[in-house]
């Protein structure tokens, strides 16, 4: 099971992104849990996630999360602003699965 | 060109670090957030008491009695907002602090009601003023007590974590319940904290301002809220969203943190006088900037984009994104449209993207002024209530509001236009050239 959480303002527009990398896990019959959050609540969902991607209008915050990240032992990096603006789930879904190692 | 825009970007990306991480506004931003829910609650009872032509309808007295078995919605929300934003403020940042958070939120609210004037003056039938004492007047718990509100939490927040952190508390033995020794170890940084504001309180009865509320209400709010209702601080404001939008930034975030707190005293000025029945003293107010100029498909109003493509574009990527931009555009989601167009560091869009608000914000502005469109009635809507109803619903259910919206999308459109219809040439000769050169 590969737990996946998306942070960004309010959790919206990251959660499109969700229902698209979902149907791309689904295709490839990777068992996967992917959540959307507000960026206050990506701290304490951290602990339950193997890995954080964060929406590119909010890469300010990567700093902030990479503390927290570090503490819980999960790597995290930013989305591609071109593969956001496309709510392509497939790449997005590669680039977690290439954060996580597998 | 290039070497401009990451020069750019090297001086916002560092701003928006800055303010979005700051801690102080951060639980300003957080503590807005935990008060939003209350005050869209009363909002939405204020939009149903205030109902055009009901009056008329049901009779006078009927209605009276309507809008008064209503108003306790709004009272117990709207009306005393600022003390859920004080105690949102206070747990907040006592939260970033790793403390006991739900300390953070009381201290902030007690030292908040230390400062406040508990006596009001009451008028008598013979004309004469009498103090009563005993009460709390509502009237500084909504927008006049915010700033002070604002203030009060950070240092009281600030001030009940050093005295833990000095730990300055009482030690209980083991085999005390933890939620026992829990309220023991909270009560000396309590009691130095409030002390401390009682000390300025009575301090402040000495001076010609008698409270600190009217103190900082004096020098401080109103000097900045009467900046911030002007037309050239809301330009401002908007060109900065607009740019850190440009470079992929999430303006509303960064700029909000700094604005919300003007925006919604002005806002609550509306409301005062909408429930009265008066005359709105403001134009910018915090739905000003979220209905008329943020809420019409999200920042830079790209609901007008969605159209434009689904009017002109000729060129497969331009509809596709049309196609996948509108159902969440509709709700005021627009970072497909941001990062799909481009928006985002795109130079052939850059005027558009920063010429339209500014002309939308002066035309609303001019026109909610002279009067020709009401003004916003204060009542807050949520930011994803999809344009139009979002604009009847703000100037109090005026069909003028939805109209205004719909005079918005058409310049939005016409600013786009040239821009837009660009574009779409540049995509479409490359996806037949694409398509040629397969096939060739």
């Amino acid at each position: 099971m590969k737990r996946i959480l998306l942070a960004c303002s309010a959790g919206m527009s990251t959660s499109l992104l969700v229902s698209k990398m979902k149907e791309a896990a689904e295709a490839r019959g990777i068992e996967t849990e992917i959540w959307a959050v507000a960026q206050d609540k990506a701290p304490s969902e951290m602990e339950k996630a193997d890995v954080l991607l964060i929406g590119p209008q909010m890469r300010f915050m990567k700093k902030k999360f990479a503390v927290t990240a570090e503490e819980v032992g999960i790597p995290l990096d930013v989305i591609d602003p071109v593969s956001y603006g496309r709510v392509d789930g497939e790449a997005v879904l590669n680039k977690a699965l290439e954060l996580i190692g597998e | 060109m290039n070497k401009f825009m990451e020069m750019l970007e090297n001086v916002l990306l560092p701003i928006a670090d800055k303010l979005n991480n700051n801690r102080y506004l951060t639980a300003l931003r957080n503590g807005f957030m935990v008060a939003l829910p209350l005050i869209i609650f009363g909002s939405i009872f204020v939009v149903i008491a205030n109902l055009p032509f009901l009056d008329k309808l049901i009779g006078e007295d009927a209605y009276a009695t309507y809008q008064s078995t209503l108003g306790p919605a709004s009272a117990a929300t709207l009306s005393i907002m600022g003390l859920f934003v004080i105690i949102g403020i206070g747990y907040k940042l006592v939260e970033y602090y790793k403390g006991e958070s739900i300390y953070g939120g009381v201290v902030a609210i007690a030292s908040f009601l230390i400062l406040t004037p508990q006596t009001i003056d009451y008028v008598t039938s013979g004309g004469a003023t009498e103090a009563v004492g005993g009460v709390i007047p509502t009237s500084v718990l909504g927008a006049q007590g915010m700033f002070l509100g604002i203030f009060t939490a950070f240092i009281s927040a600030e001030l009940y974590r050093y005295f833990t952190e000095k730990n300055l508390t009482i030690k209980m033995p083991a085999g005390v319940p933890d939620a026992v020794a829990r309220s023991f170890s909270a009560l000396i940084p309590i009691t130095l904290t409030l002390s401390i504001f009682l000390v300025v309180r009575i301090l402040f009865s000495y001076t010609s301002f008698e409270t600190v509320q009217n103190f900082i209400y004096t020098l401080i709010q109103a000097p900045l809220t009467e900046l911030g209702s002007g037309l050239p601080a809301t330009i401002i404001a908007v060109l900065l969203i607009q740019l850190f939008w440009f470079f992929g930034l999430h303006g509303q975030i960064i700029v909000n943190s700094v604005f919300d707190p003007i925006w919604y005293a002005l806002n609550d000025e509306n409301l005062a006088a909408f429930q009265a029945g008066t005359e709105l003293p403001n134009v910018v107010t915090k739905q000003f900037i979220d209905t008329f100029i943020v809420g019409i498909g999200g920042s830079g109003m790209t609901l007008a984009v969605i159209i434009g493509i689904f009017l002109i574009g000729k060129s497969r990527q331009l509809k596709e994104l049309g196609k996948l931009g509108a159902p969440a555009g509709i709700f005021n989601v627009n970072e497909p449209i941001i990062f799909g167009l481009p928006i985002i560091m795109n130079p052939l869009v850059l005027i558009p993207w920063l010429v339209a608000p500014v002309v939308v914000a002066i035309v609303t502005y001019f026109a909610m002024s002279t009067g020709m469109v009401p003004r916003p009635a204060g009542v807050i809507v949520p930011w994803t209530t999809p344009a139009l109803l979002s604009g009847f619903i703000a100037t109090g259910g005026k069909i003028a509001g939805a109209v205004m919206q719909l005079v918005n999308i058409g310049i939005v459109f016409l600013i786009w236009w040239p821009f837009l219809k660009i574009m779409d040439k540049q995509y479409y000769e490359n996806e037949n050239r694409d398509s040629e050169s397969k096939a060739s």
